[in-house]
């Protein structure tokens, strides 16, 4: 009975009971039942927030905070010591300026083919891996390798696999008669350095994505479509590629995301900068080099919000895709 | 009968070519590290790069391997890595396993608001918080020590979501059987919830793990100190002051930075694989 009232209310109800003497005169049996009850009342309620300090304390300093100064930040011209309101003129210096739209232009043609590249290579990879009766796990452990090592490292790696003159692509595009690109000693073939490099460091993912996802469709499936006499390519096209829909949009928005925010490999590969001749610099790179090479700290904080809200809009795409359940 | 026999052999004929595709473009996957390793212990390579490319080095020694230990400062990076990655781990992992439990288990006011506040932090990106950040570390004089690396990792969005949906799966009895023994909530957490949640803890300690080992950009900001690089910044360093001058000694360093990482993996591939799986399947 008492335990009923307190989940009841858990509130008002052993806060009263206290109040009148007669209670506590009468009741000698039950007193100590109430003062537990009303502990573990008042405990309930409170005890979980103490639960949740740790991850809060950090959303305030970590997330709340930064993203609102950094939005104060925009409307100043600062250097970190010394700041002027300058209203909205940040912003109209980044959306005039020929570099940052440049940054933006990088971003989305290294986005863009990597994406298209990688999804459907890595969808077709994922089939075969998952219906090929021997070495499963083998080459599911070798496709995965380059997404488990660092970008960094795979991006040093490769300013030598693509080196124009002893960079073993050039060399075994030379031997088999193709054209050798100047690859990243040229600013109109260094973004194609960078999607390929970052083609060979994603694949590993879509792949795991795609067979997890792959396993999970049902063999009922393709048991009513063989009996209907659907061939093995039939069933691909008509139950397979269906019943992946949700999975690639799901990587569609996740590698999106992602690539809007590329900074690390092409950090390495071209410096803050983004050379040759800013052909690869992307968002990211920008933001950094104005904001941490020239201490341009508003100016900067207004690109990031541009990027911000880019990058919003393809979240929000995510979680509506992904059907998050609160 | 003759129809059904010859069926068989194209499927086994189409099982080995999957098989022999399959191996061919892993081997071209694998190619660039197979090079890296081959011309690390290559010591005609050490400055010039051998051309044309060789699988077989010709004169074999860990002349280069030897040089990127004996310099030190791989290990001394080794060393921040390791101290920044356990303790953001740690930290990160046990608030969002205490949160992700309020939020599965608890009951009080304003859960859902709460929760709706922890999804929309994994909206939010780094850049936007880049310089505030730093501004804020460098008024505390924080800057070029481990603490903005270690501290920010303790709210993490994704990691208290795949946790409270982990719990929500554990049956609430086992909470109301501890409350009737008058077990308060941190006892049923401690004693009954935290030993059943061995396997999302695992995964959270992968996850966790791959992000604070890689972590790139924020460390190149807060970090100017040499002593203090972590692996990749090392790498990065290293890489933008030599470019493509020093083959052998790029390769050798490259090789020793990667390869416990890829040792770790060969050992726990399964759970890696596992745990980056569900972080992509979130939705359901």
């Amino acid at each position: 009975m008492n335990e009923n009232q307190a989940k009841v209310q858990p509130n008002q109800e052993p806060e009263r009971r206290p109040i009148s003497p007669l209670n506590r005169q009468e009741n000698e049996q039950s007193k100590r039942v109430v003062k537990k009850d009303k502990k573990k009342a008042f405990g309930s309620g409170i005890i979980w927030y103490i639960f949740l300090i740790p991850a809060f304390l950090g959303i305030l300093l970590f997330m709340v905070y930064p993203i609102f100064e950094s939005l104060r930040l925009s409307f100043y011209q600062s250097n970190g010591t010394m700041e002027t309101f300058i209203g909205l003129d940040n912003f109209k210096t980044i959306l005039t300026s020929g570099p940052f739209w440049n940054s933006v232009w990088n971003t989305f043609y290294i986005g863009i083919f990597q994406i298209l590249i990688t999804i459907p290579l890595g969808f077709i990879f994922a089939s075969l891996i998952n219906s090929t009766p021997r070495g499963q796990n083998f080459f599911k452990v070798i496709y995965f390798l380059p997404n488990v090592t660092s970008i960094v490292a795979a991006a040093m790696i490769f300013a030598f696999v693509l080196h124009p003159e002893m960079g073993i692509v050039n060399y075994i595009l030379e031997t088999i008669g193709l054209p050798t690109p100047g690859w990243l000693s040229n600013p109109s073939t260094s973004k194609w350095a960078v999607i390929l490099l970052s083609v060979w460091h994603w694949i590993g993912f879509v792949i795991i994505i795609c067979l997890a996802n792959l396993q999970a469709i049902s063999p009922e499936m393709y048991e009513a479509a063989r009996i209907d006499g659907a061939g093995r390519v039939q069933q691909w096209l008509f139950i397979t590629i269906p019943n992946m829909t949700a999975t690639f949009a799901f990587l569609l928005i996740t590698g999106w995301i992602g690539a809007l925010q590329r900074f690390n490999e092409v950090y390495v590969l071209g410096g803050p900068s983004g050379s040759p001749a800013r052909s690869i610099q992307t968002m990211g790179a920008f933001i950094y080099e104005r904001g941490f090479t020239g201490f341009e700290f508003g100016m900067a904080s207004a690109a990031t919000y541009v990027m911000f809200i880019i990058i919003l809009i393809f979240t929000f795409l995510n979680i509506k895709i992904s059907n998050m359940k609160l | 009968m003759n129809s059904n026999f010859s069926e068989n052999q194209i499927q086994r004929l189409t099982n080995i070519l999957k098989f022999f595709v399959l191996l061919v473009c892993g081997v071209i996957l694998m190619a660039p590290f197979i090079w890296m390793v081959s011309v690390g212990f290559d010591r005609t390579a050490n400055i010039t790069m051998p051309f044309p490319p060789r699988l077989i080095p010709e004169e074999l020694s860990g002349f280069n391997y030897g040089i990127v230990v004996e310099n030190g400062r791989l290990i001394q990076s080794y060393l921040n890595s390791g101290i920044v990655t356990i303790s953001s781990v740690l930290i990160g992992v046990t608030s969002s396993l205490l949160a992700g439990y309020a939020f599965s288990k608890g009951k009080f006011k304003g859960k859902k608001l709460l929760f709706i506040i922890v999804l929309c932090t994994l909206m939010i990106p780094m850049e936007p918080r880049l310089i505030p950040l730093y501004t804020l570390f460098n008024s505390v004089n924080l800057l070029n020590s481990f603490w903005p690396l270690i501290l920010p990792p303790i709210i993490n969005g994704m990691l208290i979501f795949l946790c409270k949906q982990f719990f929500d799966q554990l049956p609430n009895t086992l909470r109301e059987a501890a409350q009737i023994d008058g077990a308060g909530e941190f006892r049923i957490f401690f004693k009954v919830y935290l030993p059943l949640a061995g396997p999302i803890a695992a995964t959270m300690v992968i996850l966790a793990f791959i992000w604070s080992w890689n972590d790139f950009m924020w460390p190149l900001v807060v970090l100017n100190n040499q002593d203090l690089q972590t692996v990749p910044l090392y790498l990065a360093s290293f890489s933008l002051e030599n470019g493509t001058s020093l083959g052998g000694l790029t390769m050798a360093l490259a090789t020793v930075s990667i390869l416990p990482i890829v040792i770790l993996y060969l050992f726990l591939q399964r759970y890696i694989i596992q745990s980056i799986a569900l972080s992509g399947v979130k939705g359901e």
